[in-house]
């Protein structure tokens, strides 16, 4: 979260950060020296002759500095701002225009379900793509990659956070819709005459509107994929089978349904009205359904990876596999305790603790963990052919096996 | 019996277990002693004022006639071993803790503000050793009894307890209260036969027996032998807070099906859209239910630290939904308003908005006393109240007790409670505001009252679920909370202080889901030439885990470059170092 109030000198990034240290010259309360002059015992400065001589003054144990900040400073909206590249600023813009067009269709939808129904989901891209341009910016800061002690893993965990809060849109929006269709057909069980001159007038006013709809719900999202790359990190986790052989964007299962219910959409006002009027609430359905359905899993997703599980790459099946394979190495006697767990989109941790057998030498414990590492990597860091990758930092307790 | 034992056993909160060993039996008989000689309630309502007055009355008559018969009865059913947690837990903390209170008479009951339940705790450990503590044997032994009930939480039952003895309890563990919300809807059915029953046992001295009869309600009890067949519903209704959810559930659900069925008959649209409303609560109740089964999942190789955070990610969720909701219910008004819509049919709405209402207000009542420290005033004073007439407001007073030993066993604070009390809450004021509304219109005429009503409440709504979005937003982003920082930078400094470690990298450490302030983690420990790796090792860890960290420690030699941690070092500083200055 970028809040005003907190760390006003914080950005690291920020040209014209204000300089953290302070030069003026400080008057340091000068009582207690003054209370002193009459009673001065002994050295009060270790670096006279005598107290050099005598160590009177120890000096206390030498401590590194710690490893870690405390914390790093959250930027303020304005430092974000200024922190802003070119081609950030303009994907910043793009990212306010796909939210002005998601309000667009919602409004201009008139009485048309199924337009409407289509603007929730434009407004789901809308959100990602907004959390997409947030991420990136924050990526300017270092609190975003560091981690410190506050936050031991950077904030990026909170893109997979704002990603599990659209999918909690995703769901809403799938019921909300649902239970307005509902309605809707409720309405109309209940009352024919009335209802089916209201329909009438809906028609005539949606039909040319639709057209412009759906065409501007495909561009948007045509320029978000391409230019945003929305939706990319979260469908390389999902990795839908059925839509996997499609090309490019398409294969991506968020832009598959928006494109593809824009176009049907856009081909509602050639049927007759009859037909018109149960296609629109049917289509409605369906979408609802299909936001239902892609909410669970996006859910599902990420919620693995907030309650620090690994469900990548076959999770369960992949890691026994690797297990395995560890405890076949030679000198390892068993592997005392595993954890496999995925941080966020790019980061995974593998913390082992292993109890070798007796007698190992050292130079070969550091290639054992090595061997051990690069495992890991190789097999779960799907490096190759995806493009994504997904760095693993693997941690390997060794204690020397006593019982033999 | 044994079957039922071994069911539960796994789903319980390690806490409790600890507990029961440690209670003396010498307790009970003293406690028995004083019961029959009649001493204690006069020296009770000497120390105390009237309300102390109303419990002891109680118990005393109660104890005597059913004492046999009924304690008997009830003692196969402690089948759950969480009762005898509950049993162990309070003894000790409680005996002291109620001298304590008894000391300080009734007036120290009114000063106390809410403690937090681990301050109150140490003050009854350092009572025990006073001497006033010897004073008043007397006067812990009817702590004591109070404390089983607390336990027991359950409603029925335990509300004669509870009020005995509520005093001492109040005093010392305000947070006790929270949970005893959740029995209310249970407890109403069978509540006053048995609670002479429960009391009398412990009169006794079975305690153990009652303090199991006195966890859950009647209701529970009586069906629960039936669930053993099937697991699911059984480690449902074995947890306080699941149990909870799943009556309430139950009654929502139930409520839905009548009202669905009505509003098809009468063909009555305001029915038919409140019963989709209602299936909607019950679908995050449902989802509540669920993540509450599941923090109860040990951990596995899928989920290296447990399902701790399910509860967590479950407030999460509902925050996020209520604050959706909101903005939705704003945006209708909006609409309202612009088109200037009448709203019709004000009777029906009136009507069921109404019975909507008694559903939420039985929800709010059953999860409302959760997590606000506050209410445990409220609950106590209630108790004593009711607890001759009504059964209600007993279930309240016991249930304190219960939660404490349980909310301890966890964690501090449950996101998924309180996700949930806020759902049914915002659902209690949207009930609210569509009566006062309907009431408004019918007597102006102007059709905005209603969209009015429902953006002041969407606004209530939307401020209600930020501090709760905002909490477990943190504890997901596994952020170390700021207490916990500080002295984990002094445990870090610490690590370089060990002999033979030069320096260390990388340390990650977040908070352990299992309560308490301990952390879990990782880091990488460079030993200096000469020194043993393992025996370094073996010193970091035993450091570590005085101070309450678990963590994976990896060794490496100094000047052994080939981890990725010094990899890290490397990139990560530099530009670190020209960015700051």
């Amino acid at each position: 979260m970028i809040s005003e109030a907190e760390s006003p000198q914080g950005g690291s990034q920020a040209p014209a950060a204000p300089n953290p240290f302070n030069f003026q010259t400080q008057v340091i309360s000068t009582t207690p020296v003054k209370s002193n002059v009459g009673q001065r015992r002994g050295h009060r400065y270790k670096h006279s002759s005598v107290s050099a001589q005598h160590q009177i003054f120890q000096e206390p144990p030498p401590r590194p500095p710690p490893v870690l900040p405390a914390s790093l400073p959250t930027p303020t909206l304005k430092e974000a701002w200024k922190s802003l590249q070119r081609d950030q600023r303009m994907r910043l813009y793009w990212g306010l225009c796909h939210v002005a067009i998601a309000m667009f269709i919602f409004y201009r939808s008139g009485g048309s379900l199924a337009a409407m129904a289509l603007s929730h989901l434009v407004f789901f891209d809308a959100g990602s793509a907004a959390v997409c341009v947030v991420v990136d910016v924050l990526g300017n800061f270092e609190v975003w990659r560091r981690s410190s002690i506050r936050h031991p893993f950077g904030l990026e965990r909170a893109e997979i956070l704002a990603g599990f809060a659209m999918s909690i849109f995703l769901l809403f929006g799938g019921f909300d819709l649902l239970s307005h269709n509902l309605k809707h057909i409720l309405e109309s069980v209940g009352d024919h005459e009335a209802h089916h001159e209201h329909e009438h007038a809906h028609d005539h006013v949606s039909a040319n509107s639709l057209d412009l709809v759906s065409a501007a719900a495909i561009a948007s999202t045509l320029v978000s994929a391409y230019g945003l790359k929305n939706h990319a990190r979260i469908a390389k986790v999902m990795r839908v089978s059925y839509l996997a052989t499609l090309p490019s964007i398409l294969s991506n299962p968020f832009h598959f349904f928006t494109l593809f219910f824009s176009a049907l959409i856009a081909l509602l006002p050639l049927l007759s009205i009859s037909l018109y009027d149960w296609l629109d609430r049917l289509i409605c359905a369906v979408i609802s359904l299909a936001m239902f359905s892609l909410g669970m899993r996006v859910a599902v997703a990420q919620g693995l990876m907030l309650l620090m599980s690994y469900g990548g790459n076959r999770g369960d099946v992949g890691v026994s596999a690797v297990l395995r394979e560890i405890e076949s190495e030679s000198g390892i006697a068993r592997i005392d305790g595993a954890q496999f767990w995925q941080v966020h989109y790019g980061l995974c941790m593998a913390n082992l603790k292993v109890i070798i057998t007796n007698g190992y030498d050292e130079l070969a414990l550091g290639k054992l963990r090595n061997r051990i590492s690069t495992l890991i990597q190789n097999r779960l860091g799907e490096g190759y052919g995806n493009g994504g990758n997904v760095r693993w930092e693997v941690t390997v307790e060794t204690t020397v096996d006593t019982t033999i | 019996m044994d079957t039922s034992y071994s069911l539960p056993s796994s789903a319980l909160p390690h806490a409790h277990r600890a507990h029961t060993r440690s209670q003396p039996p010498s307790l009970n008989n003293t406690w028995r002693m004083t019961v029959s000689s009649d001493s204690l309630p006069s020296q009770l309502e000497d120390d105390e004022d009237g309300c102390g007055d109303h419990d002891h009355d109680h118990d005393h008559g109660h104890s005597h006639s059913h004492l046999r018969s009924k304690g008997y009865s009830h003692s196969p059913p402690p089948l759950s071993p969480s009762f005898l947690h509950a049993h162990s837990y309070s003894y000790p903390h409680h005996g002291r803790s109620g001298s304590q209170a008894s000391n300080a008479s009734a007036t120290m009951l009114q000063e106390k503000p809410l403690v937090g339940g681990i301050e109150s705790r140490s003050q009854g450990r350092r009572n025990r050793y006073t001497p006033e503590g010897i004073d008043e044997t007397t006067h812990n032994h009817a702590h004591n009894h109070t404390h089983s009930h607390d336990h027991s939480h359950d409603h029925d039952h335990d509300h004669d307890h509870d009020h005995e003895h509520n005093h001492n309890h109040d005093k010392h563990f305000p947070s006790h209260l929270h949970s005893h919300s959740h029995d209310h809807s249970h407890d109403h059915d069978h509540d006053h036969d048995h609670h002479h029953d429960h009391d009398h046992s412990h009169g006794v001295g079975t305690s153990t027996g009652h303090s199991h009869g006195s966890e859950r309600s009647l209701f529970t009890r009586a069906i629960l032998p039936y669930t053993v067949g099937w697991p699911i519903l059984y480690s449902i209704l074995a947890e306080k807070d699941s149990r909870r959810i799943f009556y309430f559930m139950t009654l929502n659900f139930g409520f839905m099906i009548i009202q669905a069925f009505y509003g098809y008959v009468t063909d009555s649209l305001g029915l038919l859209s409140d019963s989709i409303h209602m299936f909607f609560d019950c679908v995050a109740l449902l989802v509540g239910l669920l993540a509450a089964v599941m923090s109860k999942w040990p951990k596995s190789q899928r989920f290296p630290y447990g399902f701790g955070k399910v509860e967590t990610l479950s407030g999460f969720a509902n925050g996020i939904l209520l604050m959706l909701l909101s903005v939705e219910i704003a945006f209708e008004a909006f609409e309202r308003l612009w088109e200037g819509t009448q709203t019709k049919r004000l009777g029906e709405l009136f009507v069921v908005s109404s019975l909507g209402l008694a559903v939420n207000l039985v929800g709010m009542m059953a999860f409302g006393h959760h997590h606000h420290g506050h209410d445990h005033g409220h609950s106590h004073g209630h108790s004593h109240g009711h607890s001759h007439g009504e059964k209600h407001d007993h279930g309240c007073g016991s249930h304190s007790g219960h939660s404490h030993g349980h909310d301890h066993g966890h964690d501090h604070e449950n996101e998924n409670m309180r996700g949930i009390y806020l759902h049914v809450l915002a659902d209690t004021l949207g009930s609210v505001s569509v009566i006062v509304s309907t009431v408004l219109t019918s007597f102006w005429g102007w059709s905005g009252w209603d969209p009015l009503a429902s953006c002041f409440i969407a606004t209530l709504i939307f401020l209600s679920a930020q501090p709760l979005v905002f909490s477990s937003a943190k504890r997901l982003l596994l952020t170390v909370p700021e207490g916990v920082e500080y002295n984990l930078r002094n445990i870090l400094a610490g690590i370089g202080q060990q002999r033979g470690v030069v320096s260390y990298a990388t340390p990650k450490f977040w908070m352990d889901d299992h309560g308490g302030e301990k952390l879990l983690g990782i880091v990488h420990v460079t030993v200096a030439r000469g020194a043993a790796l393992e025996d370094t090792k073996d010193r970091v860890r035993e450091y570590l885990l005085k101070e309450g960290i678990d963590a994976v420690i990896q060794v490496e030699r100094d000047g052994d470059n080939g981890c990725w941690c010094t990899r890290g070092r490397a990139l990560v500083n530099p530009p670190q170092m020209s960015k700051q200055f």
